[in-house]
């Protein structure tokens, strides 16, 4: 889906598993929590947890206005 | 370590007044077994036990688990399925009654989409291992139909491992029909042993995703656990044991941990083709940190350890996939050279991509199959369990609107349309299976 749409519009892959999205060709890639929680952790607060969501979706919006001449991977 | 199992030849099951096995029938006290899975106060007033033989047009649906009825009669400080069923001391030594031809297969809604089918007759039997067997069924229920989804696998999980070892222990006075030994030497001796031929290790992936997606070692959660080292023989004894509920072609059953073919086929060409010094176990976790954490430590291992070469099996597929690959070229990049067992998940013309991830080290790999391969089983006289829950299992469908497959996978003839996904142990990546392909 990400290299579906990439065709038109440039993607941010918000991904645990970030060689599986290296393999399948995702450009920009902003890590994840875990598989059954990419963007929250049971085992922290609603507080903690939104805080979280909020720093990886901010992310993830800066990464796509970045402009990257190969694959990158957004770490903090 | 040396072990012994004391194989009894089972040909034919019955139900009868006392449980035991002679002339290669086994006997079972249907009263007794019951009211010894009972006793675990998780499980409903309504369980029940049925008996399925190789050949019965008999169809089990929903299969959570197979076990096969061993029991330790002799020598060793541990009892089969360690820190489960019996004390946490250590297995795969002495002599163990195994009940061979026999297994206790646990039925019942559990997740129910990762549940399995097995057809005892027609073209499905071909594609599991268990028609092969004769099969003693529970089938479960909750006491409390809300009950926690983990609190239930766990009662299931107890109940087949309770009713397997009772199984043998009632046969533990006869005299057996085969005696097989086995033994493994220490690392030291090991390190001497066999030179000239490569060190070879075996690194055994268990499934360890959490949310119903677990494997015990010794009793012990194996997504808490850093890579270790296992002798062969302890997988023999049941140390390891499935608590998965992962799609059922690719579900390693405790029954296959007990009988590990590759496991089988090392120890046979040890001191021959290679020299087998230990098995590896890890686990298959959730977050990309302890992928990269448990990677690292296995494949660390094998180094530590001088191996030339690993087997690396896999269990289920998709972010597993990357467990693999990390793995394969960890290894290979330490210089232990790999190769790889595992499935497909092709699609259902086989034109997908097979695996999630991929690696250039990746160059020696053998697969079990398509799991998304379209079968029909035919309807079958008896259905042990619920027929619609195939309706709901991964790789069954309902409402379908695809062209090609019928609008639900039960039909009302009583035959189920799946992808071979729904077949318990249909692509095992142990390779414990009746098929294989060859090149013409």
């Amino acid at each position: 889906m990400v290299k579906e749409i990439e065709r038109k519009l440039p993607v941010v892959h918000v991904c645990t598993i970030v060689p599986i999205s290296l393999t399948v060709g995702a450009n920009r890639i902003v890590p994840a929590i875990a598989i059954p929680h990419p963007l929250g952790d049971p085992t922290k607060t609603p507080e903690e947890e939104k805080a979280i969501r909020r720093h990886l979706v901010e992310k993830a919006l800066k990464a796509l206005q970045t402009a990257v001449t190969e694959q990158t991977v957004f770490t903090d | 370590m040396r072990l012994e199992l004391h194989r009894i030849f089972v040909r034919k099951l019955a139900f009868g007044a006392k449980t035991g096995v002679a002339d290669g029938v086994l006997t079972i006290d249907k009263k007794e077994l019951l009211s010894l899975v009972a006793e675990d106060e998780r499980l409903g007033k309504n369980i029940d036990a049925d008996l399925a033989m190789p050949g019965d047009s008999i169809r089990i649906v929903p299969v959570k688990d197979v076990v096969e009825p061993r029991w330790k009669i002799d020598g060793g400080k541990g009892q089969v399925f360690p820190g489960l069923l019996s004390d946490v001391e250590t297995v795969g030594e002495g002599k163990t009654l195994v009940l061979t031809g026999a297994a206790v297969v646990t039925a019942g809604k559990i997740v129910r989409f990762q549940e399995g089918i097995i057809d005892m007759s027609g073209p499905g039997a071909e594609y599991t291992p268990y028609s092969q067997t004769c099969n003693v069924v529970l089938l479960l229920e909750p006491s409390d139909p809300g009950m926690d989804k983990h609190e239930y696998e766990s009662a299931c999980r107890g109940a087949g491992l309770k009713a397997a070892a009772y199984l043998a222990r009632c046969c533990a006075d006869v005299k057996a029909d085969k005696v097989e030994a086995y033994t493994c030497a220490n690392i030291k001796e090991a390190m001497w042993g066999h030179p000239g031929l490569p060190k070879v290790g075996y690194l055994y992936m268990l499934q360890t995703q959490g949310l119903l997606h677990d494997t015990y070692f010794y009793g012990v959660d194996v997504k808490k656990i850093l890579p270790t080292v296992m002798s062969p023989l302890e997988a023999m004894d049941g140390a390891i044991v499935s608590g998965n509920c992962v799609s059922a072609c690719d579900k390693n059953s405790t029954y296959v941990h007990q009988n590990n073919p590759v496991i089988a086929e090392m120890l046979r060409r040890h001191g021959r083709d290679f020299n087998f010094v230990t098995c590896i176990v890890t686990n298959e976790n959730v977050t990309l940190a302890d992928k990269r954490r448990s990677s690292s430590f296995a494949t660390k291992l094998a180094a530590m350890l001088g191996l030339d070469g690993v087997i690396i099996t896999e269990e289920g597929f998709g972010n597993p996939d990357a467990d693999l690959v990390m793995n394969c070229w960890k290894a290979e990049r330490l210089g232990v050279k790999t190769a790889l067992l595992t499935d497909e998940y092709a699609g259902r013309d086989g034109a997908s991509q097979s695996l999630a991830d991929s690696c250039v080290e990746g160059d020696a790999c053998v697969t079990a199959g398509n799991a998304n391969e379209v079968i029909v089983l035919p309807p079958m006289k008896k259905v042990l369990g619920v027929l619609e829950e195939a309706n709901v299992l991964a790789g069954g469908w309902k409402d379908s609107a695809l062209p090609g497959v019928p609008k639900d996978s039960v039909a009302a003839d009583g035959s189920v349309t799946v992808e071979l996904q729904a077949i318990t142990g249909s692509t095992s990546e142990l390779g414990y299976t009746k098929l294989g392909a060859k090149t013409i």
